[in-house]
């Protein structure tokens, strides 16, 4: 498409350089959220992997009070979510938007740089002062009071010029495919993240209320703003690797707007049969299981758009790590469903199953989207290409295996946990043999996360070569699946 | 003039490479979506549709915090769950419970009550059972050891019958002995919860009992209310079929 005889020579070169322009401006901000999100990243994964250890053997490194399970499940979590998934999601939000919009980022990029130190620095305090044991005990809100002002505040200083750029978008037809879900995700997160902040920060006396609040904003979090990401990123990528167009608008529209619907009203449900108003937890559970139909519309748009075209699934690394993550969306919401309706939710309600979602869709989907952004994105901040296909492989890999192995091994254990409880022939069995039972599935999970340790580790390392512009200096771009090569692969076509 | 930075920087064909060679941005088409998924999608819609028209049957309110409440009468939607014994009366639902705990005692007093001759006493219509309250709560909640007469039986099993108060909560313990006393053709009052604390409280021994010893508490039953129903009086308590 690039070689259209229809656009003059000199359009192309403006458009070129309009582009090389736009990357230039976001190149600061951008490349800094995707490293210290991927500095995160290797913490949050070598904590998955201490604390699954910590799980089945308490005595494991002593018996520091700092490194007890309680204290480091929340920290690993709190690191994946706001330390990687958030500020990586920041940085795929801003690039993408500047783009789709044709916007160069005007100005800005210091404030934008400083409110990534800030949303550090708080994070470190933050994570420290769990590990100190100064948790809220509140899941996915750990981090002490003083975090999230500062947090909010951060993530509104790239909310804003995003916004902006939309609104100064020019937006032809199919502007909004890809584009709406990033919107999206600058307004769904400041909604969610104060909603539930103030509520559970600022109003006494909440009681079970609050729990079911929790429970919403890790729904809300995951469902209106890592999905929407993850999807925004996989329409936009899909057809400008493959060089086809999405299959459907009329599907993305109704994808995007039942998503937008239904994304907010789920989550009580992780509470049915408990102390809330019952229509709560009912409403939850609908919810839950009605998001299959904008899970399902996205998938089938993919699926419609890449049918008979997966060869480029093998050369690019980007669009390699975006159709796994794609195909751990639809999973996602099965898992969702799972957990939500009441006939299979009764059983696997407060066991690992709850973990297996937060993974699949925190790690094996949003995750896997953001890292095939990322190989895309970086070589034109950066200037050079990837070094290497071995690590771009090893990383893709020992990801998919690893998350694979903790969604399945997690609904396993689940199942088995829940169908254990509420056995009433084990009405006399003590809660430590299931909590026995249960160990095979956490040193497996152990495994998987030390998978995803190595893989990232590659991730981490390849990525500092590439920001400190030690990459490969080449006008190719680095490929995977090299024995293609003989009957002559454009290489331009797979980038 | 200074150095460039990277020693080819100026190379503008190179470092603009990765912007030449991406496609421009396509407009989505519009390819029909196939007719079988446009109906799993409505499969899912009535299965969501379930999770909400039966437990709101209750309506809208703020004081019904199960989704089953209005199907059965305020329980846990769950199989065993915390009110799945809400529609039993108190020795109905102790009977049901220790029907299930006596599987601890079955080992040895057989699942008959017969216990085995020479080896177990059993525990139909044996008087340790069938007498004062206080002395069968207190065997089970400290064991008992030596020689002991059932049934005009004699029996002195080595290391005697273990205590169970350690590991049984008073709950437990007051539903299997419920269930004793009103199994294989014994009928008795029923023992609650506050009973076996009672004696909890009062008695903290760490060694089992002997026959000799228990012999004052023979007839003694432990003061406690007895919810109404079939348990309060000896009389009124048909045996259910024991499983």
């Amino acid at each position: 498409m690039q070689t259209t005889p229809a656009i003059p020579d000199t359009d192309l070169q403006a458009d070129n350089l309009r582009r090389a322009a736009i990357d230039k401006s976001v190149k600061g901000p951008v490349l800094f959220l995707f490293t210290n999100g991927a500095f995160w990243l290797m913490l949050s994964t070598l904590l998955g992997v201490l604390s699954a250890i910590k799980l089945v053997e308490p005595e494991f490194l002593g018996n520091s009070q700092y490194l007890t399970y309680g204290r480091l499940q929340p920290a690993h979590i709190n690191a994946l979510v706001y330390g990687w998934g958030i500020q990586a999601a920041l940085g795929v939000m801003l690039w993408i938007m500047a783009r789709r919009s044709g916007q160069v980022l005007k100005g800005g990029q210091t404030l934008l740089i400083t409110a990534g130190v800030f949303w550090n620095i708080t994070i470190t305090f933050g994570i420290l002062a769990v590990l100190m044991g100064k948790s809220t005990s509140i899941e996915w809100l750990e981090m002490p009071g003083f975090v999230w002002p500062v947090l909010l505040g951060c993530f509104l200083c790239y909310a804003w010029p995003i916004a902006r750029m939309f609104g100064r978008a020019f937006r032809p037809e199919g502007f909004m495919v890809s584009t709406w879900y990033i919107l999206g995700a600058c307004f769904w997160f400041p909604w969610i993240f104060v909603t539930a902040n103030v509520a559970l920060h600022c109003l006494p006396g909440l009681g079970a209320i609050g729990a079911g609040i929790d429970a919403w904003y890790i729904h809300g979090v995951i469902l209106l703003f890592f999905v929407p990401v993850g999807v925004g990123s996989a329409y936009y990528f899909i057809p400008k690797i493959t060089g086809q167009p999405i299959a459907s608008s009329q599907l993305a529209s109704a994808g995007f707007w039942s998503l937008a619907i239904l994304g907010g009203w789920t989550g009580m449900q992780k509470y049915m049969g408990g102390p809330l108003p019952a229509w709560m937890s009912s409403v939850g559970a609908c919810a839950g299981v009605l998001l299959l139909i904008p899970v399902g519309l996205v998938g089938l748009n993919h699926h419609l758009t890449t049918i008979g075209k997966h060869s480029a699934v093998a050369t690019s690394p980007t669009l390699r790590f975006i159709f796994f993550g794609a195909m751990f969306y639809p999973v996602s919401g099965l898992v969702l469903a799972l957990n939500s309706a009441f006939w299979t939710g009764a059983n696997v309600q407060f066991t690992q199953s709850w973990y297996a979602f937060q993974t699949v869709s925190v790690y094996g989907f949003f995750s896997m989207c953001v890292f095939g952004a990322i190989y895309y994105i970086v070589p034109r901040l950066s200037g050079c290409e990837w070094l290497s296909v071995r690590l771009i492989r090893n990383h893709f890999w020992f990801s998919v295996y690893g998350v694979g192995t903790i969604v399945v091994m997690s609904l396993v254990a689940g199942w088995q946990q829940g169908v254990d409880l509420n056995d009433p022939e084990h009405w006399d069995q003590t809660f430590m043999n299931h909590v026995v039972n249960s160990r095979p599935y956490v040193v497996s999970r152990a495994v998987a996360w030390t998978l995803i340790s190595f893989s990232n580790a590659m991730f981490l390392l390849h990525l500092l070569l590439m920001v400190a512009g030690l990459g490969r200096r080449s006008s190719a771009p680095t490929l995977l699946g090299h024995d293609h090569d003989d009957h002559a692969l454009p290489h331009e076509a797979h980038a | 003039m200074s150095a460039p930075a990277h020693p080819d920087s100026t190379d503008l064909d190179r470092l603009h490479s990765a912007v030449k060679r991406e496609k421009v941005d396509l407009a989505p088409e519009s390819q029909p979506a196939p007719l079988w998924a446009m109906f799993l999608l409505m499969f899912v819609a009535i299965i969501a549709g379930a999770q909400i028209g039966g437990p709101l049957l209750g309506g809208w309110s703020f004081d019904i915090s199960n989704p089953f409440a209005v199907a059965n009468g305020g329980g846990d939607p769950r199989p065993g769950g915390a009110g799945a014994g809400g529609t039993l009366d108190p020795f109905a639902l102790a009977m049901k419970k220790g029907a299930s705990g006596y599987a601890v005692c079955g080992g040895c007093h057989q699942g008959n009550g017969g216990g085995l001759p020479g080896q177990f006493p059993p525990l139909a219509k044996s008087e340790f059972v069938l007498g004062g309250t206080e002395r069968l709560i207190r065997i089970t909640q400290h064991g008992l050891v030596g020689p002991v007469t059932v049934n005009g039986q004699n029996f002195n099993t080595a290391g005697g019958m273990q205590p169970f108060g350690g590991t049984m909560s008073s709950q437990d313990l007051a539903n299997v002995l419920t269930f004793v006393r009103n199994s294989w053709g014994n009928e008795a009052t029923m023992v609650t919860k506050d009973m076996v604390q009672k004696v909890r409280d009062e008695e903290k021994r760490a060694s089992q009992w002997t026959a000799a010893e228990l012999e004052p508490f023979a007839k003694k039953n432990v003061p406690g209310d007895i919810p109404a129903g079939p348990g309060a009086t000896a009389a009124a308590a048909p045996a259910p079929a024991a499983k």
